[in-house]
């Protein structure tokens, strides 16, 4: 528990330096704190506006104040003002927020359940056809970028098949949840390809290891089939690297979502990142960021506990740390 | 502490031969070539005998009891020979026919219990796991036959030990562990291969005693892999010593040591540590190389290393024969001990130069 608070304490410490960072960027060299507001407002706005928002957003005071006050904003969902799109930032992100996050998890989910049953059959089926075969599709999963491996299935899933619209709106599962599968399938599989094949390569690597190892001999001694063998002793000692890997290649993923929201019109965080920097819609930019690392720390710490429950010697190291 | 007499064991016969093996030969495929680590070994071993398997390192010891359990790697292994197991064939048995005997008919002991326990599951359900698959036995059931096995291997309050992970025990205690497991399902035969060498002494002693005793007790039949005669003469009734992949002699424990005729084993003994040495003497390795198993020697395999080697030894090579005075007692040597006089060895063969 102390050990679950310090990681927290810390990956905190990350989102304020990340976020702070970028406000500082995005406030420099903007000549004036009217000027500034003026930027942040966009558009004809008069001279009562800008004193109203250098007023509201401590434009006049020093970086720290206003990311201070930035951040008690952020807490209540008080993310200022979408000059691009003239509404609050909060009410245009709420939906897109959505829309990436379940992406991920999404794609993080399906990279697993491909990649997991894949690593242990390649690694139990050792150099025979099945893992040479698995060998490639992770080869060509890991090499292919995600512009071309989504306009490859909006091809040939939707404009030649029409087995599932090339673009759709965001529809949640909580409104309609088969529109939400059909519009949310060949994205979420355009993210999770190249996850699985990262996924499988490393947890192959370790489970052809593990498989080697001696209790693994001892289980086989003791008579066990080979399906408990498989994933009830060796999987679970082989998921170090591949729940690493979760944390790690989220970075990609993101970078991944925005193609995906771009090609296939879903309206989300990813995507809005883009318009907002090219409109200069600071708020926005802003509070996307903020969205973007919020995400990243959430899944770190998960990926961070996960070992506990994975490892008890690491439950106990940490409980005695 | 009364100990229950397992059930397991009613019904066998409690005599006659229980493993045969019939000109065995395992080899590895590698790079170097064809690793010849079990070359033609021929042993029967009866039921309810302790039987000791001793050897320098790399005399393929380890591979022999392998071979014996069919837990080879997958690729790469080339095998021959027959080995019975109550009259079943397994040199080329389906896996399922080896599993089929894996923990109910025959069990082993690895040598390094840090190893061979999974780091991540309870010990209790590590015993318990065959009882559930093999015998069937309820949650409930599995956990009281899992605390009477601690017991019987002679672990204090097991009850608390069935929630502990392996990283929890000490070394002695992880081996008393993996002999419970071994023990679970009531083998005909346990395959302990080098059990105690991760172990320190006092630990080590007490552990061949428990399985000395648990042997007796279930009229088990022990195969007991060491490279200490020391170990061998408290606790076998008959020995067989390996030298480069091959049986080279074999005999009742006590006759092996009365009339030693290898002189192979006459050097092993010299390297059993007594009571009399100071701790950490080093012991007297026989000096030399073990032989190349891609490429053996011709004639004896030990010639090269033999005080007694005469030119016979070095151009053919002996087979196990019975000795003249006692059936019992085989041995594979030209000139045995007691026979010849020993002579400075061949400084020119290269496999002399340790
Ligand atoms: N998988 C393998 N591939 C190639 N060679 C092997 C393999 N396993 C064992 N060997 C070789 O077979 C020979 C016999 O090995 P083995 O492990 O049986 O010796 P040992 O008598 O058990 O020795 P130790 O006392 O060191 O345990 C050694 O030379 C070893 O290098
Ligand atoms: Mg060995």
């Amino acid at each position: 528990m102390r050990y679950a608070l310090q990681r927290i304490g810390q990956l905190l410490v990350v989102f304020v330096v990340v976020t702070f960072a970028v406000l500082v960027a995005m406030r420099l060299g903007a000549g004036g704190h009217r000027e500034l507001a003026r930027r942040m407002l966009g558009g004809n706005v008069t001279d009562q506006q800008v004193d109203e928002a250098v007023r509201r957003y401590h434009l006049d005071s020093n970086y720290l104040v206003q990311y201070l006050y930035w951040l008690k904003g952020f807490v209540t969902f008080d993310l200022g003002y979408s000059s691009a799109n003239s509404m609050s930032v909060a009410k245009l992100l709420a939906p897109r927020f959505w829309t990436t996050a379940l992406l991920g998890i999404y794609a993080i989910a399906v990279g697993l359940l491909l990649a997991v049953p894949a690593a242990v059959i390649q690694a139990h089926r050792r150099d025979s056809w099945i893992d040479r075969l698995g060998n490639v599709a992770s080869f060509i999963g890991f090499g292919v970028p995600a512009i071309v491996l989504g306009i490859f299935l909006q091809l040939a899933f939707s404009l030649h098949w029409h087995l599932f619209p090339a673009i759709g709106d965001s529809i949640y599962p909580w409104q309609q949840f088969g529109a939400h599968v059909r519009n949310f399938l060949l994205p979420t599989l355009t993210l999770a390809i190249p996850q699985a094949a990262i996924y499988t390569r490393l947890l192959r690597a370790d489970m052809v290891a593990t498989l080697q190892r001696d209790f693994v001999v001892l289980a086989s001694a003791k008579g066990m089939p080979t399906r408990r063998i498989l994933w009830r002793h060796a999987l679970r000692n082989s998921l170090l690297s591949i729940v690493t890997s979760v944390g790690t290649s989220l970075g990609g993923l993101l970078g991944g979502a925005v193609v995906v929201e771009t090609l296939f019109d879903l309206d989300g965080i990813g995507s809005q990142m883009v318009i907002s920097v090219l409109s200069r819609d600071l708020f926005t930019v802003q509070a996307c960021v903020a969205f973007v690392v919020f995400i990243v720390v959430v899944v770190n710490l998960v990926v961070d506990l996960s070992y506990s429950l994975i490892d008890p010697r690491v439950r106990m190291a940490r409980a005695l740390a | 502490m009364t100990r229950p007499r397992p059930l397991q064991t009613a019904g066998r016969p409690a005599e006659g031969p229980l493993i045969e093996l019939t000109d065995v030969r395992t080899h590895f495929a590698t790079e170097r070539g064809l690793v010849r680590a079990v070359d033609g070994v021929t042993l029967t071993i009866q039921r309810g005998r302790a039987v000791g398997l001793v050897g320098e390192s790399g005399s393929g010891k380890t591979v022999l009891s392998r071979s014996i359990m069919g837990l080879l790697p997958r690729r790469g292994v080339v095998r021959s020979g027959s080995i019975r197991f109550e009259g079943t064939e397994l040199i080329d048995a389906p896996r399922s026919t080896l599993r089929s005997l894996w923990g109910r008919e025959m069990a082993m002991v690895f040598q390094d219990p840090m190893t061979s326990l999974n780091p991540l599951m309870r010990v209790g359900e590590q015993i318990a796991e065959p009882l559930r698959i093999h015998l069937g036995q309820s949650r409930a059931e599995a956990r009281d036959t899992t605390i009477r096995l601690l017991t019987e291997v002679r672990i204090p309050s097991p009850a608390e030990r069935l929630r502990q992970y392996p990283y929890e025990l000490s070394g002695g205690m992880r081996q008393r562990v993996m002999i419970a497991i071994a023990l679970a399902c009531g083998p005909t035969a346990l395959l302990a291969d080098e059990p105690t060498t991760a172990l320190d002494v006092t630990v080590q002693a007490q552990i061949l005693a428990l399985l000395s005793e648990e042997r007796r007790e279930r009229n088990m039949t022990l195969v007991l892999v060491t490279h200490d005669l020391g170990v061998v003469a408290r606790h076998t009734d008959e020995v067989a010593v390996m030298y480069g992949g091959k049986v080279v002699e074999r005999a009742p424990t006590a006759a092996l040591f009365r009339r030693t005729r290898m002189p192979y084993t006459e050097a092993l003994m010299r390297s059993i540590p007594t009571v009399d040495d100071p701790p950490h003497t080093r012991l007297a390795a026989i000096p030399g190389r073990p032989p190349d198993l891609v490429e053996p020697p011709p004639g004896c395999r030990f010639a090269a290393r033999c005080a007694y080697a005469r030119e016979r030894c070095h151009a053919e090579e002996p087979s196990l024969v019975a000795s003249s005075d006692d059936p019992d007692h085989h041995y594979a040597c030209w000139y045995p001990v007691g026979t010849v006089e020993p002579v400075a060895l061949r400084p020119a063969d290269p496999a002399a130069v340790g």
